[in-house]
């Protein structure tokens, strides 16, 4: 018994020894905490905001830094691993403050983790930009410190509805399901609210357990026939629904998803068969954007990208990679070199509120109040279609660069 | 009413799955005892084994089942010692040591699968997996995709080979004894280390090759295993643990109530439904749903 | 055992003196996060090591309480003092209606049903308005590192003490592994089992449940998918297990350890990718395969033999020095 004690009182002892790392108080770069899900349940798209905030920090480092005053200053990642669970993702935040005494953060991929890692941030007064945290449920919260450059799905949601409503003929009816998590049930709530305001019959609205077999469901498509059938999911279910509606061998007029059809690995996965699947974005490589800093336009960067991954970028990587840039501009802006102090960072925060830039990525602009707190509102939501292998702009019209082919070919015609 | 014979038939699909992925644990249970956590992390390695295969030689994926079993079968022969091991711990809780040995191979799989395979979901493409055999009559129809009819196929040829085996064969006869008295078969000259060796092969291997048929029907990932693991502890609870012959209805019942309530019911309570009644039916009947488990 | 107690005064007066001297709030959340799981993996070995059942669903408890202190806070307006013997109760309360039935299960059924059950929870958790569904529910921040760490402490110290006077001082402890060994002797001997099983399965309940009170308030985010997810109860689990069932220090040194191992590969490899993943999981495994009694019980059984061997006992030196090596010989 006393022995045991002793032994637990070394290891601790021997824990609280290992673990204080004060960061040096004067150094030449700066550093930025990245808080994301590498692991877990959302670690795919947590490790597209990685690949968008490494991209950003290679170009930067590439071209000497960032400038202040005549000076440039390099800047250096820090990476705490979320593992797509809120507490870990507070408790990344803290080791950030305190530990490595970053600058400012690159925040993380969802919603979850956001709530509980931006209180965390707002104590310590560093600001963070996230990449990708699209749940309403986060600017709602008006936390001072957070911002993000993807809009919410509410914003970005009722665009692909529109584009598809203004078609001749229209679809009548249509069939809505979403997965039971906080950003696909918001996103499916985005479209049924649409598809309402186009007068689009509703035939049957539905949430679904995460992760479900989605074949059964889908007979009731066959039965129902909607032409268009709406899934709010991340990017596996996604491509479970296309599978299951195959097997099935239902094809509607037109079917919607949102962000997840503009990742790479949808097309990879289902090759012929994701072609004239519609999705939402606010981002595509040939989106007309003009940028003035790191790229010229999203071209650039999506030849960057691709470089760099091997892969084609998607809009969450690209935002991700627009949240450093607009750290970036902010900085330029409030000349604060590196380490920040907590004067700088406040001045950060309000630099970054009045921010209004030209990236490839599209304009920059921060709400400063509303149901978008802090949120980009800056860009226009997009209507994309899968064609020719591609995530396409169809709508809005303004915007499009090709036409929405519909109705879908049916499965087994390709 | 009018999509009653398809929620029949989806119930079957779903539940052919299922027996895909407990089959192989239930008779891993039955002989060695072992409750495996990494039993959805053998489905990914062998989706993704599969997956790469089926890229490099350009052969329809369905075919190389047999490829995906072998290497997975020498795999997991050459594995078991280390489980033995674990497995005869004189001291405290082996059968517990056991599942906290394969939690830890479990994540370590999973770090290693996310290094390897990277974090994108997958597909298996197969030839197969678009087709679909309609019936109409009337106002009645019922769809048959062909990849499920051959999951459900596939499913019911392994239980039948496993019975098989374990009735017929010498090797089965040993695999029976030792899942009754260790001591007794170990004096009639049964080798446990062996004959535990090649069950945990054949485990393994079905597993593995259960996780190609997965990647043709749904997507694939590094993160994917834990998901599976539940069902087929599930699976091979409701069954009785160990009994073979249950393992099929039991996997028919948890289809039928998923293809019952995504159709009928609120889909968004199907898996309260399930995890319920799963917890309802061990209330009634202690020892899965024949009383049948050891 | 008096030195045991002069020990475990020491220890936690020990910890009390921490925050004087660590002002660092990320160290003082990880300790704090450490209590928790102490208190965690103490009491799903009340069910496990004592009375031989395997609770797999002794997270529910924890997210129970976790969503008491949230709702009664958010919905109903109580501070959150007011909410912790709520949630502690309602666990408790849980614990009572759910093992009447379900601890008439043995073995891996048991296992199965409560884990069957704490989905059920998190099903429903996804699906009710009050719980807020898949989006959770946010508390209001209060971020006082020092406050929580005393109060996870106080919680995780008081629960050790309860078990220790309970299960090593009194005879419920024994009682206990005398079902764990033979239900039927038990009852010969004028044991009402059944009823000291469900006493067991509250008392494990209760204080994972003021634990789960204490996290939604300190983490100020819960959903279902974190504080009802499998994950809590297998990482309880391992801790106890590693630690050695059975002895309510093991699962504290195997909570220690495991915590320790996770939370240092975590902090300083995640420039790595996941590769602490894969170092995690294969330290489990590796620990598991050399200690297969859990560290504690490996200890113990050491101490044991060199004992044996002072006493001139006919016990082989190297036998003495690696118990664990004679493991192998009972194929």
């Amino acid at each position: 018994m006393k022995s045991a004690f002793a032994i637990m009182s070394w290891m601790l002892v021997a824990l609280f020894l290992v673990l204080p790392q004060t960061a040096a108080a004067q150094r030449d770069y700066y550093k930025v905490g990245v808080i994301t899900s590498l692991s877990g349940d959302l670690a795919t798209g947590g490790n597209v905001t990685k690949r968008g905030y490494d991209l950003w920090a290679q170009t930067v480092n590439a071209a000497g830094g960032i400038e202040i005053d005549g000076r440039k200053y390099k800047v250096e990642l820090v990476y705490g691993d979320a593992q797509s669970k809120p507490d870990q993702g507070a408790s990344a935040a803290e080791r950030l403050a305190t530990q490595e005494k970053v600058d400012f953060v690159l925040g993380p991929y969802s919603s979850g983790v956001t709530l509980a890692a931006a209180p965390v941030l707002e104590k310590y007064k560093i600001p963070m930009i996230t990449g990708s945290a699209e749940s309403p449920m986060i600017w709602l919260q008006k936390f001072y410190y957070t911002f993000g450059t993807i809009p919410p799905v509410n914003y970005t949601g009722a665009s692909p509805v529109e584009t598809l409503a203004a078609l001749d003929p229209p679809p009548k009816s249509a069939m809505i399901l979403g997965s039971n998590d906080t950003f696909s049930k918001a996103t499916a709530e985005a479209f049924q609210e649409a598809a309402k305001q186009a007068g689009i019959e509703i035939k049957k609205f539905n949430i679904v357990p995460a992760g479900q077999d989605l074949m059964s469901f889908m007979s009731v498509a066959k039965a129902l026939k909607p032409d268009l059938v709406a899934f709010g999911g991340h990017d596996e279910e996604l491509i479970n629904l296309v599978k299951a509606l195959l097997q099935i061998n239902y094809t509607p007029k037109a079917l919607l998803m949102h962000y997840g059809v503009t990742e790479p690995a949808f097309v990879e996965a289902l090759a012929k068969n994701a072609e004239q699947v519609y999705g939402a974005s606010v981002w595509t490589e040939t989106v007309h954007a003009k940028g003035d800093y790191l790229w010229a336009d999203a071209a650039a960067y999506a030849k960057d990208a691709e470089a760099a991954f091997k892969v084609p970028a998607d809009y969450t990587q690209a935002g991700s990679t627009a949240a450093g840039i607009a750290f970036m501009a902010a900085l330029g802006q409030i000349k604060a070199a590196p380490p920040l102090d907590e004067a700088e960072r406040e001045a950060l925060v309000k630099a970054l509120e009045k921010l209004d830039i030209q990236t490839f990525y599209g304009r920059l602009k921060f709400a400063e109040e509303g149901q978008f707190y802090h949120a980009n509102i800056g860009l226009s939501p997009l209507t994309v279609q899968i064609q020719g292998g591609k995530p396409v702009i169809v709508g809005p019209p303004s915007e499009a660069q090709s036409t929405p082919q519909y109705p879908m070919t049916p499965w087994e015609k390709r | 009413m009018l999509l009653l014979p398809q929620a029949l038939v989806d119930g079957l699909l779903i539940g052919g799955i299922y027996i895909t992925i407990a089959i192989g644990f239930s008779l891993a249970y039955g002989v060695m005892h072992i409750i495996d956590f990494a039993v959805g992390e053998w489905i990914m390695l062998g989706a993704f084994l599969g997956l790469y295969l089926s890229q490099w030689t350009q052969v329809e994926p369905l075919l190389l089942l047999p490829v995906v079993f072998v290497v997975f079968a020498v795999l997991g022969y050459l594995f078991q010692p280390v489980i033995h091991r674990v497995l005869s711990g004189k001291k405290g809780n082996p059968l517990l040591m056991a599942l906290v040995f394969t939690f830890g191979l479990a994540i370590a799989f999973k770090g290693l699968g996310l290094t390897v395979f990277g974090f994108f979901s997958r597909s298996i493409p197969s030839a197969m997996a678009a087709d679909s055999f309609t019936f109409v009559r009337g106002d009645f129809f019922v769809t048959i995709p062909v990849i499920r009819l051959i999951g459900l196929a596939y499913a019911i040829a392994v239980t039948l080979a496993l019975s098989w085996i374990l009735k017929r064969t010498d090797f089965g006869l040993a695999v029976q004894a030792l899942a009754q008295n260790k001591e007794a078969a170990g004096l009639m000259g049964i080798s446990a280390k062996r004959t535990n060796s090649w069950v945990y092969g054949i485990y393994v291997g079905i597993s593995a090759m259960s996780g190609v048929l997965i990647g043709c029907m749904f997507s694939i990932s590094a993160q994917m295993g834990g998901k599976y693991t539940v069902f087929s502890f599930f699976v091979v609870v409701l069954a009785g643990m160990g009994f073979l012959a249950g393992v099929p209805w039991a996997a028919f019942l948890l289809g039928m109530v998923q293809s019952f309530f995504l159709i009928y019911f609120d889909p968004g309570y199907t898996l309260l439904a399930v995890f319920i009644i799963l917890y309802a039916v061990l209330l009634i009947s202690p020892k899965g749903l024949f009383g049948k488990g050891v | 055992m008096r030195r045991g107690i002069f020990a475990f005064w020491l220890f936690i007066g020990l910890m009390a003196v921490v925050p004087a001297f660590v002002q660092n709030a990320f160290v003082l959340r990880i300790v704090t996060e450490l209590f928790m799981w102490i208190g965690l993996a103490i009491t799903w070995d009340v069910m496990a090591g004592y009375a031989g059942y395997l609770n797999f669903g002794h997270g529910a408890f924890f997210g129970a309480g976790a969503y008491t202190t949230a709702i009664l806070m958010m919905r109903c307006g109580w501070t959150f003092a007011a909410t912790l013997p709520v949630a502690g109760l309602l666990a408790g309360l849980a614990a009572l209606l759910a093992g009447i039935p379900t601890l008439r299960l043995k073995g891996a059924y048991f296992a199965i049903a409560t884990w069957a059950l704490a989905l059920a929870i998190q099903q429903l958790a996804l699906v009710l308005d009050i719980t807020g569904g898949p989006d959770g529910m946010r508390l209001p921040p209060f971020l006082h590192p020092v406050f929580f760490f005393y109060v996870m402490l106080a919680v995780a110290a008081v629960t050790f003490l309860l078990l220790w006077l309970l299960l090593e001082r009194a005879s419920f402890g024994l009682k206990l592994k005398a079902i764990r060994e033979d239900e039927a002797g038990a009852m010969a001997l004028g044991l009402n089992p059944a009823r000291i099983k469900i006493q067991a399965f509250v008392l494990s309940a209760v204080p994972a449940g003021v634990l789960g009170g204490i996290y939604a308030f300190w983490i100020t985010f819960i959903d279902p998918a974190s504080v009802l997810a499998d994950i809590i109860t297998d990482q309880a689990m391992v801790m106890a297990v590693f630690g050695g069932l059975g002895t309510l220090l093991g699962p504290v040194i195997g909570a220690i350890v495991v915590f320790s191992f996770k939370t240092l590969f975590w902090a300083y490899l995640a420039d790595y990718q996941v590769l602490y993943l894969i170092i995690l999981g294969v330290v489990i495994a590796l620990t598991v395969v050399f200690l297969p009694n859990g560290i504690w019980g490996t200890l113990t059984g050491q101490i044991q033999a060199r004992n044996a061997l002072i006493k001139g006992m006919a016990i082989d030196p190297a036998q003495g020095r690696h118990p664990e090596q004679g493991a192998d010989s009972n194929d």
